[in-house]
């Protein structure tokens, strides 16, 4: 037995080593660590250090699911581009909410040479992709200012909190939307547009905020993976839809003097 | 659990078969015991799973139940689970009177995570279809070897101690990775290994 049992130990312990990173506990095992925590914030302290110019150019790209060598080769068309401002991915980052797919979209994210923000989507929301969003990038509902626009986003996903009314929030939009001195325009930034999943109590009210203090240069949202720009309201504040990652194209916004120009860039 | 009381009707059936095969064992409800139990490191069914299991067709089948445990710390939230697994033993070489490997077994689990944001059946708030997958329930396959012993049998009940090792992978996994070649194999990669005590 002795020397049997010294070359298992041996080759236990090999294996041991050289397989550390493989050993799997669960699909929904949440650990993330460094630069998989806290993103958002840590990319939004970036960006409000960064030198400002009175242009601001925003790439968009959004609806990652399963394309993830896409989402690639988007990091590495934005990183050609010399004056982008930031990246915002307008969720359905994680197609199955797994705390892995999240790793993986932020480990394509992390290359990119500005900052970026990521938004939730409902996809995101599955199983425990709740938590898994909020430890790796914070907060659902959150706003900034930045050269006097205010960037709002907006948790729009209600089905997956059952239409329990209170997704949208509302109220917090109203208040951020609020006129005050530090921001003159706002941007408004959610994954799911009113339809299926939006909950239909609040589409009117959803509207309606948008429109109370004629502040909003622009709604953009994701889910629907094609590209176009729409007046869905009255007052006509136009709706932004961004390319699902997989059609290899990516919406780029610039903003200057409270006025948006859209372009799509193929990547 | 509702979901498990067709592997429970299955388990019996092949407890049953296993039974009539096993006329020489004394003790009247003997057959009622696990054939062996197992602890297991990983594997994607837990940080420490605890299983017991049978074994059927000579056995070259095995039948496993496990409970696996994902403690807080390891992960943000504690996670518990129960699989089944089903594993084929192909090819089993005789080394010497007291070790046996088992270099190539095939193995199929369906895995269960317990807690209301893990599903199996669409909530019904959601249209129909509207996810294809269920978070509660995946399924996964592996390739595993196992090196049989004889230790402890002389001193213990048990017939023989195995430690076992197993690579393998989920369905939604191996979703994520086709068309992505960026994605390296490592990443879905389930790895885990065990010991098994044979009753």
């Amino acid at each position: 037995m002795g020397t049997t049992f010294k070359i298992i130990l041996l080759f236990s312990t090999m294996f041991l080593i050289s397989c550390e990173g493989l050993f799997d506990y669960s699909p929904y095992q949440i650990d993330f660590e460094g630069e998989n925590k806290g993103v958002n914030a840590t990319n939004l302290d970036r960006l409000l250090k960064a030198n400002q110019s009175d242009t601001i150019t925003i790439a968009f790209t959004g609806d990652t699911h399963n394309y993830f060598d896409e989402l690639g080769y988007f990091v590495d068309k934005v990183n050609t581009f010399p004056n982008i401002d930031f990246v915002i991915h307008v969720g359905d980052f994680a197609d199955f909410g797994l705390p892995k797919q999240y790793l993986w979209g932020n480990g394509y994210l992390l290359n990119l040479e500005v900052p970026y923000l990521v938004l939730i989507g409902n996809h995101d929301l599955v199983g425990n992709g709740l938590e898994a969003y909020k430890e790796m990038f914070g907060d659902f509902d959150f706003s900034f200012v930045y050269q006097d626009i205010k960037f709002v986003f907006l948790n729009t996903n209600s089905l997956e909190f059952a239409y329990n009314g209170n997704v949208p929030n509302l109220d917090w939009l109203s208040q951020q939307l609020f006129p005050s001195d530090d921001f003159s325009k706002a941007v408004v930034v959610f994954h799911m547009p009113p339809g299926i999943g939006f909950d239909p109590e609040l589409e009117l009210g959803f509207y309606q905020t948008l429109s109370a203090h004629n502040n909003v240069i622009m709604a953009v949202h994701g889910h629907q993976h094609h590209h176009e720009v729409y007046y869905p309201t009255a007052d006509s504040i136009p709706f932004v839809n961004v390319y699902g990652v997989e059609h290899r194209m990516m919406t780029i916004v610039k903003i200057y003097q409270d006025k948006i120009y859209v372009e799509n860039e193929a990547f | 659990m509702r979901h498990f009381s067709h592997w429970f009707l299955l388990l019996c059936i092949l407890i049953f078969i296993n039974n009539t095969q096993a006329q020489s064992r004394v003790g009247r409800y003997d057959w009622l015991l696990p054939d062996y139990v197992k602890l297991q490191y990983a594997g994607g069914i837990g940080f420490l799973s605890a299983g017991v299991g049978y074994t059927f067709v000579h056995q070259r089948i095995d039948a496993t139940f496990f409970y696996g445990y994902v403690p807080n710390g390891i992960a943000i939230d504690d996670l518990s689970s129960l699989s089944l697994q089903f594993t084929a033993k192909l090819i089993r070489i005789r080394l010497s009177e007291n070790y046996q490997l088992l270099p190539l077994n095939f193995g199929w689990f369906i895995h269960h995570t317990f807690g209301s944001d893990y599903w199996i059946k669409l909530p019904s708030h959601y249209p129909p279809e509207y996810y294809w997958w269920s978070p509660g329930r995946n399924a996964g396959i592996f390739i595993g070897g196992e090196l049989k012993t004889k230790w402890l049998a002389r001193k213990t009940p048990a017939s023989g101690i195995a430690i076992y090792a197993r690579i393998g992978t989920r369905g939604l996994y191996l979703a994520s990775k086709v068309g992505n070649s960026s994605i390296p194999i490592t990443d879905i990669i389930e790895l885990g290994f065990g010991i098994a005590l044979y009753r």
